[in-house]
């Protein structure tokens, strides 16, 4: 497994010429923009990433604001119907998404989203609030109640109780899984490609249609999706256990 | 639902305590009724519905046709990249658990990488590493194992393999080897001085000791191998065999065949049915 990690990383850094007799940054130049180029594929990425880090960005505020209410009721009451609710929340890690996403740009073409940046974050947010239920409802399960109770009993209502204690001790959980969501929606392939092609082009959309035509090109574009994965990386092993990981399925 | 919370706030004035998960839950659980559930549902309900617009089995007809190729190399490819990589990190993960040394610190930190790298860009080192003048040919020729004119053809079956083992072994060891640690040292030392070798340690000890753990990794990249598009679909593409989630695409994107491209989504569905009743009931009865 080593030498598949070794070689994968040095098939990268190879890549800017497959031979290295003429290593060069042409590459790079053309992504960025800096020198322009006929070839097929070779388009500036500088728009595709920055539309890539606004969707992320929407979509973290957006699912993260209705997965940490959903979290915390999951973890702190026992709720009628609650296996149902689980079942929401757990399908679409047991379930294969595409025909989701199928059905929905069906539906999305019918209403006008198909092909628009809101279509989608909606989707981005479907695939992220998941995940960001799941941990949350995991960090709010980690504190223990006598600290609330505590807080209740020396007269603080339940909303005080929840952005005293509850909150900035979940802070980090609630952090990471921000992260979290922020990755998925940057590294998001699938449900983008059905909804947001031909008009919505994220960064991933970029690599696949340089893939195949400059495989240079495309090359440079897997690297610059891979700094954030191996950033967040780092950050789980200094901040998180791995159990948060596991969601990662 | 929308009537519900605003009684809930009318209620409350009046003194009467409306349990408050309602209000809580409401934005996350209406927003998976509409983007997730509806879709399903309906990706179901559509499979059975013809070009006509009338009830009838057609789609699946016409799927079973010309797709049963692909849904038998879809099953295939899952069951062998499962067995595959469940066979994979356990091995390593026995070994990072009975092993103490540098090289074990080293690969423990260095296992995760692919965890966190995204199938799009699995996919395109892949392409580049497998391509028949890729890296692996290029290496392969210089030991003069292969001859570069007939290079190694790998976007089939062993390329994507390949790709989905490199991603989904790491991701099989991290919830093995966290279920390996739980297990006392005392139990490893007992075995040992009883005389037990490697091999009955892990199959008499370790395994059985860690079987829900083992259970939930596989049943989860079972179910992931079956609902990949980006790996195969960058790998081998249109080629013939391929995967259920290729067909889906082309269907979708060159004919617009919502029906077919539905039917083939309930088989993907059939598919994981066993191993998603396994995972809900577990993750469920772990909640609860």
């Amino acid at each position: 497994m080593t030498s598949l990690v070794l070689w994968s990383i040095a098939d990268k850094w190879f890549w800017p010429n497959p031979v290295p007799q003429s290593i060069g940054l042409d590459y790079w130049k053309q992504a960025l923009g800096i020198q322009k180029s006929l070839a097929i594929g070779a388009v500036s990425i500088v728009p595709a990433f920055f539309l890539s880090l606004m969707i992320a960005v929407i979509t973290v505020v957006i699912a993260m604001a209705i997965a940490i209410p959903a979290g915390y009721a999951l973890a702190k009451y026992k709720i009628p119907f609650g296996t149902f609710i689980l079942f929401l929340f757990l399908m679409p890690n047991a379930f294969p998404q595409q025909p989701i996403f199928v059905n929905l740009l069906d539906t999305f073409t019918k209403i006008g989203l198909a092909g628009t940046v809101p279509g989608v974050i909606i989707v981005h947010i479907l695939v992220g609030l998941v995940f960001g239920v799941w941990i949350t409802s995991a960090t709010f399960k980690s504190i223990p109640v006598q600290l609330e109770e505590a807080a209740r009993s020396v007269g603080a209502n339940s909303l005080k109780t929840f952005f005293r204690i509850s909150l900035p001790l979940a802070a980090p959980g609630l952090l990471a899984s921000s992260v979290f969501v922020f990755i998925t929606s940057l590294d998001e392939f699938t449900g983008t490609f059905f909804i947001g092609l031909p008009f919505v082009i994220t960064l991933p959309m970029t690599l696949y249609s340089s893939s195949g035509y400059n495989m240079q090109f495309a090359s440079v574009i897997a690297i610059i999706l891979l700094i954030p994965s191996i950033l967040f990386m780092t950050l789980i092993q200094r901040v998180l256990k791995a159990e948060y990981v596991g969601g990662m399925g | 639902m929308g009537k519900i919370v605003m009684s809930d706030n009318v209620q409350k004035r009046r003194g009467f305590i409306f349990p408050p998960y309602i209000l809580l839950l409401f934005p996350a659980v209406s927003f998976m009724l509409l983007v997730y559930a509806y879709p399903f549902v309906s990706s179901v309900l559509k499979s059975f519905i013809n070009k006509e617009g009338a009830l009838s089995l057609d789609n699946y007809f016409k799927a079973w046709d010309l797709y049963l190729k692909d849904i038998l190399f879809t099953f295939s490819i899952t069951v062998f990249n499962t067995i595959a990589s469940g066979i994979v990190a356990i091995l390593l993960a026995v070994y990072f658990r009975l092993h103490e040394s540098p090289i074990s610190r080293f690969l423990l930190n260095l296992y995760r990488l692919p965890i966190f790298i995204p199938f799009v860009v699995v996919a395109q080192m892949m392409n580049s590493f497998l391509a028949p003048h890729g890296l692996l040919n290029v290496a392969l020729a210089q030991l003069r194992l292969i001859d570069l004119n007939n290079p190694l053809q790998l976007f089939n079956f062993i390329g994507l393999s390949f790709g989905f083992i490199w991603k989904l072994a790491p991701f099989t060891i991290l919830i093995i080897y966290g279920g390996f640690q739980m297990i006392d040292n005392s139990y490893i030392e007992a075995g040992r001085s009883a005389g037990a070798k490697w091999f009955k340690l892990i199959t008499r000890i370790l395994i059985p000791m860690n079987k829900p753990s083992i259970m939930v990794a596989l049943v989860l990249i079972y179910s992931q191998i079956v609902g990949t598009f980006t790996l195969p679909y960058m790998l081998i593409g249109g080629k013939i065999p391929t995967t259920i989630t290729v067909d889906i695409a082309h269907r979708v994107n060159y004919f617009r065949d919502f029906g077919v491209a539905n039917a083939l989504g309930v088989f993907s569905y059939i598919l994981v049915f066993v191993t998603a009743i396994y995972y809900l009931k577990t993750k469920v009865k772990e909640v609860k």
